[in-house]
This record gives C-alpha cells, structure tokens and sequence, in this order.
C-alpha cells in the first residue's frame, strides 16, 4: 500500500509539468536555465531539508505509513525532492506566465 | 537555541540568496508587486497541500523546535518557508539570466 504522501509527491510534479505543457505553455521546460535552476534548488535541498529532517533533532516528522521509508540523502525522505521540484516549478512558471499583451514586458 | 531551528535555516537560506539580487542583478525584489502576486498564488495550493497532509497525519511538527506560533494551524515558520524557497528560486533562475543578458550585450 503505497503512501499518501509519497502518491501526492509523484503527482504534483506531474501536475506542474502538465499544467505547463497542457495551459500554461511558458516555454519554461524548454529553457536550460530552468533546468539549472532546478538542479541548484534541489541541491540546496539537501542542507536545508537535510537540517529540517535530521534524524537526531527533526524538526518534522513523517508518518511512516505516509511514505516510502527510502531516505535519502542523510534522512530525508524522497518524498521531499517532489514536493521540492514541484514547488520550485510552480513559481517559476507563475514568474514566467504573461498573459498574451504582456509578452515582452 | 532549539526553538530557532527551522527559522534559522529559512534566514540561512535568505542570506546566502540575497547577495544574488544586489551583487548579481537578478531583478526579482525590485519587482515587488510582480513577486507578491506570484508569491499569493503559488502558495495557495502548496498551502492546502500541507494542511490537508497534517490533517491526515502525513507529517507533523516537532514540539519545542519550532518557534511556537501557528498561523491557520501551521506553524509559522512553515508559511515563511513557502515564500524564502520560492524567493530563493527566483533569485537564482533571474541571476542564471543576468549572464546570459550581460553576455548578449557585449
């Protein structure tokens, strides 16, 4: 029986990206900068959620019936990383969506 | 200093972000009112998201490591979170294109 949290933290991605691909159509998936400002978010990431998540002083705590259990890196659960990347998407996209008169502003 | 924790990673992740809106030229805090509205929006169902997964007992918040205030059942720290991470972001995706706009002109 899969977790609630980890179901939620593999469809909001792809919510996002269909959101994008299917009404938003911002070109942002396109971009080589997005791609790299993901790579840098989810890799602050790991400090920053690591911190939040660490095993000896977590500051959240995680049912284990909502999630995988996979861990990873230190004690952050995968979960995370999709909430993450689907968060960072959303602002991007909201940051980058023009309604049409507005295109070059 | 067990309270300040989660507070202290958001001021964290600020200060080391910050530098690339005044030093860099991203131009993401001198577009308040384009931020805020980004940022009204984009938190409206990461903000739904978290209340229903504290509802249903996805996670929860350690007691005593956090500051103490909740605001519509979150702590306030949580909230704060869902605007430093996407500031964060936007500094960094704006700063990335500086390069790009300053190696254009040249």
């Amino acid at each position: 029986m899969i977790g609630e949290y980890t179901l939620l933290a593999i469809a909001a991605p792809v919510a996002v990206v269909v959101l994008e691909l299917a009404v938003l159509r911002t070109g942002l998936l396109r971009e080589g900068r997005y791609w790299a400002a993901v790579a840098i978010t989810l890799a602050f990431q790991i400090p920053v959620d690591g911190w939040l998540t660490y095993a000896q002083a977590p500051v959240v705590l995680y049912h284990p019936a909502a999630i995988s259990g996979v861990r990873s890196p230190f004690d952050i659960p995968v979960e995370d990383f999709g909430f993450g990347y689907a968060l960072v998407t959303a602002v991007l996209l909201g940051w980058r969506w023009r309604p049409r008169r507005d295109r070059d502003a | 200093m067990e309270p300040l924790r989660y507070l202290a990673v958001l001021v964290a992740c600020l200060l080391v972000t910050l530098p690339l809106e005044f030093v860099l030229g991203a131009r993401v805090l001198r577009r308040p009112r384009r931020l805020a509205l980004v940022l009204l929006v984009t938190m409206i169902p990461f903000v739904v998201w978290d209340l229903v997964a504290v509802a249903r007992g996805h996670w929860s918040f350690a007691p005593g490591r956090t500051v103490g205030l909740t605001v519509a059942g979150l702590p306030v720290e949580e909230l704060l979170f869902f605007v430093v991470v996407p500031v964060c972001a936007l500094l960094t995706y704006e700063a990335l294109g500086v390069g790009r706009r300053r190696s254009r002109d040249r």
